[in-house]
C-alpha cells in the first residue's frame, strides 16, 4: 500500500505531510484497499471547509479541502481522527463504486443529498465496526435532518448503520422509504 | 473573591479549549482562500451539505455562551456595592441578576442535552471568549447594556435562527427548547432596557456613554457580518423578538447598519490583505 499526498509541505496550515501519509496507508489496508495500489490525495489548505469528495476511483483520488483534516478545537492542526474518518468513508465509496454487485452509482453530482447521506451512513458504519469512531449521535442527526424525525427514518439509519453487503437499490430504497414517512 | 475577573481566569475543566479572535484573524486562509469563496456567507439551513454540522457547531458555541453569559451576570452581582451611585448597583437589579443567572444555568443544561442530542460532545469546538469579554465593564450601566442588550439581544438572533433551522428540519426537540430559551432571552434584554433608562433617568451623559458602548459591542457581535439582515447572513436579525424585548424600530435599524457596516469592512480588509499577498508572490516570482 502506498499514499501520495500533496502538497509535501504545507505553509497555511501546521498539517504534517507524513502523518497524513502514514493515516492514508493506515485506513487504505484497514478498509481493503488491494495491496500494492496507490492512494492519491490532494489537500487545497487554502480552504478552511471540510469538502472532500472522490476525484478518481481508478487511479484511486481524494480531493479535500483542508477544514476535512483540521481539528476543530485547534485551528489550522492537523486531526488524524478527521483523516480517518473522511479518507475512510471516501475509500470505502470507492470500493462500492467498483465493486459489479453493488450496482452502478450515478455521478456524485447527480446524487441528491439525501441518497448521499444514507450512502455516507452505511460507509460510517462499516468504519466503526472496523475501530473508528463513528460518531453514531452525530450522523443519526444528520440523517434525520434529511429524511424526518420519524420512526421509519431510524429504522432506515439502524439498517444502514448496520448494514453488510447492500446495493446502491438498498441505499437509495431505505433513503426513499424515509422520505415518503417524512411526508406521508 | 476577586472582583472584575478577566476571562482568562474564568473556570474551565480540562474538556474546553479556547481560541482568541486574534488566532483567526492570523489564520492565512482567510486571504488566501480563491476570491469566490473568500466572502461567500450561507444562511444556516438543512439544505447546506454542512447544515447539520453547522448547526452542531452554533451549538456549542450557544454552549459555552451561555456559560459567559452566567458569568457575566453572576460577576454584576458580585462585582458592585449595593447602591445608587455610578460605582453601585441597586439591589434589585441584582436579583434580576441573580434571576438571570438561573436561566443561563438552565439554558447550560438544556444546551448540553441538546448537543447530546445532535451528536455533540463538550469541548469538541473551541471557545472563545469574547462574549465574556464584554461583560467586563467597570461601570455597572455599561456592563448592563453589554450583557442584557448587546449579549442578549445577539442570543435572540442567535435561538430565533436555530428555531428556524429546527422549523425546516423539522426538528422537535431543538425548536421547542430553543423557543424556550429565546422566550427567557426577550426577558433579559426588557431588564436591560428598563434598568437602562431606569439608572440614567437624570443622567444624560451615562445614557450616552452606555448607548455608545452598546454600539461598539453591537458592532463586534455583528461578527463581521455573519449577524445581519442579508440573504446570505447565517444568523438572522431578529426583528420582532427585538421588539418584544423593547428595542425600538430605530435602534434595530441601527444594529442592522452596524452589521452592514461590519460586513463591509471584514471584506474589504480580506480584498486588501490578499491582493498584498498576491503582490508579494508576484514579486518573489
Amino acid at each position: 500500500m502506498a499514499a501520495s499526498v500533496s502538497p509535501e509541505s504545507f505553509t497555511m496550515v501546521l498539517f504534517d505531510q507524513p502523518a497524513i501519509v502514514a493515516e492514508v496507508e493506515r485506513i487504505a489496508a484497514l478498509v481493503g484497499v488491494p495491496s500494492g495500489e496507490e492512494v492519491r490525495v490532494v489537500v487545497d489548505e487554502a480552504v478552511p471547509v471540510a469538502r472532500a469528495h472522490l476525484a478518481s476511483v481508478d487511479p484511486l483520488v481524494l480531493e479535500v479541502e483542508g477544514g476535512a483534516f483540521e481539528d476543530p478545537r485547534h485551528p489550522r492542526q492537523l486531526s488524524e481522527a478527521a483523516v480517518a474518518d473522511t479518507v475512510g468513508r471516501l475509500l470505502l465509496q470507492a470500493l462500492d463504486r467498483r465493486s459489479a454487485a453493488f450496482g452502478e452509482v450515478p455521478a456524485d453530482v447527480d446524487i441528491p443529498l439525501a441518497h448521499r447521506v444514507a450512502w455516507d451512513v452505511y460507509a460510517v458504519g462499516r468504519l466503526q465496526r472496523l475501530g473508528l469512531d463513528g460518531q453514531r449521535q452525530r450522523r443519526i442527526y444528520g440523517f434525520r435532518n434529511r429524511h424526518g424525525f420519524t420512526d421509519v427514518a431510524d429504522e432506515a439509519f439502524a439498517r444502514l448503520w448496520d448494514g453488510t453487503d447492500l446495493t446502491w437499490a438498498d441505499i437509495t430504497r431505505l433513503s426513499d422509504d424515509a422520505l415518503a414517512a417524512r411526508t406521508g | 473573591m476577586k472582583h472584575a475577573l478577566p476571562s482568562e481566569e474564568l473556570a474551565r475543566d480540562e474538556r474546553f479549549v479556547r481560541n482568541s479572535f486574534m488566532a483567526r484573524a492570523a489564520d492565512p486562509r482567510v486571504t488566501a482562500m480563491p476570491a469566490e469563496k473568500r466572502n461567500q456567507r450561507m444562511p444556516l439551513s438543512p439544505d447546506r451539505a454542512d447544515g447539520p454540522d453547522a448547526a452542531r457547531a452554533l451549538m456549542h458555541g450557544i454552549f459555552t455562551g451561555e456559560i459567559q453569559a452566567l458569568e457575566g451576570a453572576g460577576r454584576t452581582c458580585w462585582d458592585f456595592p449595593i447602591g445608587d451611585g455610578p460605582d453601585e448597583a441597586p439591589f434589585e437589579l441584582k436579583l434580576d441578576m441573580a434571576r438571570q443567572c438561573w436561566d443561563e444555568a438552565r439554558h447550560c443544561e438544556i444546551s448540553v442535552k441538546l448537543g447530546d442530542w445532535m451528536g455533540t460532545e463538550i469541548g469538541e469546538f473551541a471557545e472563545s471568549t469574547f462574549l465574556y469579554d464584554a461583560a467586563c465593564n467597570p461601570d455597572p450601566v455599561l456592563r448592563l447594556t453589554g450583557v442584557n442588550r448587546a449579549l442578549e439581544g445577539l442570543a435572540i438572533d442567535v435561538f430565533n435562527t436555530m428555531r428556524e433551522f429546527a422549523e425546516k428540519s423539522g426538528d422537535p426537540l431543538l425548536g421547542y427548547c430553543e423557543d424556550w430559551m429565546l422566550a427567557d432571552e426577550v426577558t433579559h434584554v426588557k431588564m436591560g432596557s428598563d434598568w437602562l433608562r431606569r439608572l440614567t433617568a437624570d443622567d444624560p451623559d451615562r445614557r450616552a456613554r452606555a448607548l455608545e458602548f452598546q454600539k461598539v459591542v453591537d458592532k463586534l457581535f455583528s461578527i463581521g457580518g455573519a449577524r445581519g439582515e442579508e440573504d446570505d447572513s447565517p444568523i438572522r436579525l431578529a426583528r420582532r423578538f427585538r421588539e418584544l424585548a423593547g428595542f425600538r424600530t430605530e435602534e434595530i435599524d441601527e444594529i442592522a447598519e452596524l452589521s452592514l457596516q461590519s460586513r463591509r469592512e471584514l471584506d474589504s480588509y480580506r480584498e486588501h490583505a490578499a491582493a498584498k499577498q498576491a503582490a508579494a508572490a508576484a514579486g518573489e516570482a
